[in-house]
Formats: C-alpha cells, sequence, structure tokens
C-alpha cells in the first residue's frame, strides 16, 4: 500500500496544492535574478535618500549664512566702517547673529596664502562680518544690502548663491541618476518576470492545457502564475533587502570610523521614515514581478485556443 | 414536450492537420440531448479527432460546429471555458497532473470552476470509492498502474456532472469485469439525462449494450442503428 495511505487524507484536503507544479516556473533562478534586482534597486533607493537628507542639511546651512566683507583705505576705516555695518545688522529684523571676525581670525584665513607674519602691515586686510539670517530675509537682501553701502562704502555682500546653486545642482543631479538606476532595475525586473513567466508557460504546457480543457479561463490560470510568481519576487526581494541593508551598515560604519563624524561627507542615519521607504522596494519588486508575470500569461494564452 | 435542445451539431466540417490532406471530412452530425452513440473505426481513422473538436481542443479546419446551441466557431475566447465545463472528458491518454494526487485531480473541474470544496468533497470520495480507488486518494498519478490512471481520469470527468460525457477508450486499460461497470455507468448516467459518445474498439461491448455507433472510415462519420441484439 502508498505510503501516504488512509492516515494523512485529511492533510491531503486540508493542503492546497498549487495547480501549477513547483518546479515548473523556473524557481531558484528566478529568485536569484530577483535578489539582485532588488539589492540594486533598495541601494539606488537608499542613494536617492542619502543624497535628499545630505544635500538638505547642506544647503540649511548654507543658505542660513551670508558674509559681509568691508574693505577701506586704511585700518582705521575699516575698523569704522564694520562697527557701523555691526549695529546696521543688529537693527536689522531677520539677522539672527552678526559675528566679527577678529583680525587675528581673518589673518588665520590668509595664512595659506601669505603665510605666517604680520600680514597687516603691508596689506589692508578687510574686516568680515559672519552673519545668520532667517529664511525670510534670505529671499530679500537687497535692502539690507542698501543700507550697509549707505554707512559702510566699503561693504560687500556676499550670499554663497553660487556655491548653493552648484550644490542643489549636484545633488539633483545625483539624485536623478540614482532614480534613473532604480527605474531600470524595475524594468528589468519586468523584463526577467515576463521571460521566466513565458519560459514556465511553455514547460508546463500540458498541464495549462488540461486546466483549459477541464474549464479553466485564462484568468484563472494567470492567477495561478500571479501567485506563485509573487512568492518567488517575494523570496529574492527580502533576500536583497537584507543583503543591501547589510552593505548600506557596512558603508556607514567605515564612514563613520574613516572620515569623522564631523566630516562634510554623508553620514546618513538610516532610521524610521528612511526605512520604510526602503521596505517600499521589495514590494514594489516583487508587485511588478507578479503583474507582469499575469499579463505576460494572460497575453501568450490569449492566441490559443 | 418540447423539442429536444441538440448537444452537438456539426455543418459540412472537416479537419486537417497542419498542410495533410483532411483527416475528416463531411462530418454533418447531431447528436441530441439525452443521446448514446458508441464511435468505432480502425486505429487512426479519427476517432479522437472527431472527440476533440467537440471537447474544444481543436478548431474544424472548415465547417461550422455548434455546441448545446451555440456557435464554436464565432465565439469570443472567453465563452469557451463555460461551455467545456458542461462537457466531461475522459481522455484516451487520460492527462492527469502529476504532481497532484488522485483527489485533487478529480477535484480539479472543480476547483477551476471556483466551486467550494466542501460542496464537492464528498463527491470526489464517492467517485473514487466508486471506480475501487478510496484507498489511493493520496497517491498521485506515476504511482497508479494504467488502469487506475484510467479510473481516476473517468472519476474527473464526472464530478461536475456535465451534460455531455465524451469517453475516449475508457476501458482500453481496465480487466473486463470493471469494463463492463463503466459500460454500464455511462448508460446510467444516459438515463440519467447526460449524452454519451464513446469511442471504442471494443465490438463486443458494443454489441452487448446495442446502442447506436458512429462508424468513421476513410476519413467520412456514417451513422448505422443500433447493434446487435440489446435493448
Ligand atoms: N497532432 C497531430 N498532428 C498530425 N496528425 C495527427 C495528429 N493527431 C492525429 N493525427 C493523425 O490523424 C489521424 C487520426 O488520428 P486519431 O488519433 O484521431 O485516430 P484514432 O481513431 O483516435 O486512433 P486510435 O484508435 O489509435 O486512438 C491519424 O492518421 C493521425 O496520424
Ligand atoms: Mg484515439
Amino acid at each position: 500500500m502508498s505510503d501516504t495511505a488512509p492516515k494523512s487524507n485529511f492533510m491531503t484536503r486540508w493542503r492546497r496544492e498549487p495547480l501549477l507544479p513547483e518546479a515548473g516556473a523556473g524557481g531558484a533562478p528566478l529568485t536569484a535574478v530577483i535578489a539582485v534586482m532588488s539589492f540594486l534597486a533598495v541601494l539606488a533607493m537608499a542613494a536617492v535618500l542619502i543624497i535628499h537628507q545630505s544635500a538638505g542639511r547642506w544647503t540649511a546651512e548654507l543658505q542660513s549664512e551670508i558674509t559681509v566683507q568691508i574693505k577701506g583705505a586704511d585700518q582705521a576705516e575699516i575698523a569704522a566702517s564694520a562697527s557701523a555695518a555691526m549695529r546696521v545688522l543688529n537693527d536689522t529684523p531677520g539677522v539672527e547673529e552678526a559675528i566679527l571676525k577678529s583680525d587675528d581670525e581673518t589673518a588665520a584665513l590668509l595664512e595659506p596664502w601669505l603665510g605666517k607674519g604680520n600680514v597687516r602691515a603691508f596689506l589692508n586686510i578687510p574686516a568680515l562680518i559672519d552673519v545668520k539670517v532667517t529664511p525670510a530675509l534670505r529671499t530679500d537682501l537687497d535692502s539690507l544690502r542698501q543700507r550697509l553701502t549707505a554707512v559702510a562704502p566699503g561693504a560687500a555682500l556676499d550670499d554663497h548663491a553660487a556655491w548653493h546653486n552648484r550644490l542643489a545642482m549636484a545633488a539633483q543631479s545625483g539624485q536623478a541618476l540614482a532614480v534613473l538606476v532604480f527605474l531600470l532595475v524595475m524594468g528589468a525586473a519586468c523584463a526577467v518576470s515576463t521571460f521566466a513567466a513565458r519560459a514556465g508557460l511553455a514547460a508546463n504546457h500540458e498541464i495549462v492545457s488540461v486546466l483549459h480543457l477541464v474549464g479553466a479561463t485564462d484568468k484563472f490560470i494567470a492567477s495561478e502564475v500571479q501567485r506563485r510568481f509573487f512568492i518567488l519576487g517575494f523570496r529574492g526581494a527580502i533576500a536583497g533587502l537584507a543583503a543591501a541593508f547589510a552593505a548600506l551598515a557596512g558603508a556607514a560604519y567605515l564612514l563613520e570610523r574613516g572620515v569623522g563624524a564631523d566630516s562634510f561627507l554623508p553620514q546618513f542615519t538610516l532610521g524610521g521614515w528612511h526605512a520604510l521607504w526602503l521596505l517600499t522596494v521589495p514590494l514594489a519588486t516583487c508587485l511588478v514581478t507578479a503583474f507582469t508575470a499575469r499579463l505576460t500569461v494572460l497575453n501568450t494564452l490569449h492566441r490559443q485556443y | 414536450m418540447t423539442k429536444k435542445q441538440q448537444i452537438i451539431r456539426f455543418e459540412n466540417a472537416g479537419l486537417a492537420y497542419a498542410e495533410s490532406a483532411e483527416t475528416l471530412s463531411d462530418i454533418n452530425l447531431t447528436l441530441g440531448e439525452g443521446e448514446f452513440r458508441f464511435l468505432t473505426g480502425p486505429s487512426g481513422a479519427g476517432k479522437t479527432s472527431l472527440l476533440k473538436m467537440i471537447y474544444l481542443a481543436m478548431r474544424p479546419t472548415r465547417g461550422t460546429l455548434h455546441l448545446f446551441g451555440e456557435d464554436t466557431i464565432d465565439a469570443p475566447r472567453e465563452a469557451l471555458p463555460m461551455l467545456r465545463r458542461r462537457i466531461g472528458v475522459v481522455f484516451q491518454e487520460f492527462r492527469l497532473l502529476d504532481h497532484l494526487t488522485a483527489f485533487d485531480n478529480v477535484a480539479l473541474p472543480m476547483k477551476v470552476a471556483g466551486v467550494n470544496l466542501n460542496s464537492y468533497r464528498e463527491d470526489v470520495s464517492e467517485l473514487l470509492n466508486w471506480v475501487g480507488l478510496g484507498d489511493r486518494m493520496d497517491a498521485k498519478p506515476p504511482t497508479l498502474s494504467g488502469g487506475e490512471q484510467q479510473r481516476v481520469a473517468l472519476a474527473r470527468a464526472l464530478v461536475s456532472k456535465p451534460d455531455l460525457i465524451l469517453a475516449d477508450e475508457p476501458t482500453g486499460n481496465v480487466d473486463p469485469a470493471m469494463s463492463e461497470r463503466i459500460m454500464k455507468l455511462f448508460v446510467e448516467l444516459n438515463k440519467l439525462g447526460a449524452a454519451v459518445i464513446v469511442a471504442t474498439h471494443d465490438l463486443h461491448l458494443v454489441q452487448t449494450l446495442g446502442k447506436p455507433v458512429l462508424k468513421i472510415s476513410e476519413g467520412r462519420v456514417s451513422r448505422s442503428p443500433a447493434a446487435g441484439g440489446g435493448a
């Protein structure tokens, strides 16, 4: 008598056997490819998030800071203009902080170019004022500029606009590139899924034919295949996600150890929202895989009798 | 009494495989509700081919075929599954799904039709018991003998209580006693209203049951009256 005799009958009724055999849909290779796709897609998404976060921080810092530079014929004139400018700045609503750099600090800034020594003896070093402004004032600096030049003719106001623009541009192109990579990976996942679904149908031709002959609709068969591909895609996507998290954690650790916490390089902490965004990637991957498989099956079957 | 519905109606139909000459020509054939036919003819005559057209596995290459009053040639693809669900087929090669148990194979037409398992579980068990496979419900087809597979295929063909039963050599692999039992079952189901076509080489059975015979020879289907002494 068979080893699967009566005692397991109940289990048989209970179990929901898939109508297409496990081996048929190119299981393991497809899962592996989806894992790689998902890995790349998660990294691309992480790049988008990290650039967004870092660029936001950099530009916020840059945006709140402007510099006033004051030139003059001699040190006395510079000092007078500087204190006049400080008064104007301190009276301006929207200026959160104005700090006049001491002569020594200014000299230290020039040291790399001019060397140590009494630079002031032969140069009229301009005075520098670091100003922190509110975003509202930042957008309209013209009146402040006029009032400054009224009291200190040698004053020039630098809002770092060029530097800021260049940085924003770099961040945007970086993000665009990452989004493009993400979309390409999703497209590749579609292609792979289409290919695998066609191969699966061909390999299971006899089964599909029997299903049709006992009255299955194309939709029914497509749903079976879709469910299968969702499960395969899900396994792969989770594996890819895990690998990508490991890679990101490794990179974060190396960055922190290698360049120190106060570096200008992106320091990323992917917590909360970011983790959620990254979790949508494997979900998107297996949805794309399953849905593409469904469409492929419907399309292929439609050409049969 | 209302006019009997026509289950099958071929008009000037022909079937050709690929580019070759027609395997079947000039088929003009009707089968009414509750009618029984044997289908005979030498090997390679085209019995399976005729049945294939009826269970909608192949389209006639010319002529028309109506099933249950519906034109199958111009029917939209979406209409075919509903027609197929009204037909139970015992395929000559059984065509069981090897990765499913006997139980799941028999249950397949119901599952595919989206019927709830609870409403057909008993039918499946009873049919498998009836064909003597009550203790092999969990066996997969590759572990069954040819005759056992044939009986699973028979159970699958009947589980949905189809209006039309097509059996292609349904007794080719079973012993004479089982063979007679199966034929009597067809006759019983026919009495309950199912139209039946049984393709067979077993002329002895044809003789004993005394039902009308469709004969295929040289690509033509002809009808001979009830054979032998029965009925
Ligand atoms: N798929 C096919 N492609 C081409 N020719 C086919 C195909 N199937 C069947 N034929 C041919 O059609 C003819 C009829 O075959 P069919 O299977 O219908 O015969 P049959 O009466 O069922 O024979 P048997 O009694 O042996 O089952 C044969 O000559 C066969 O070679
Ligand atoms: Mg045959």
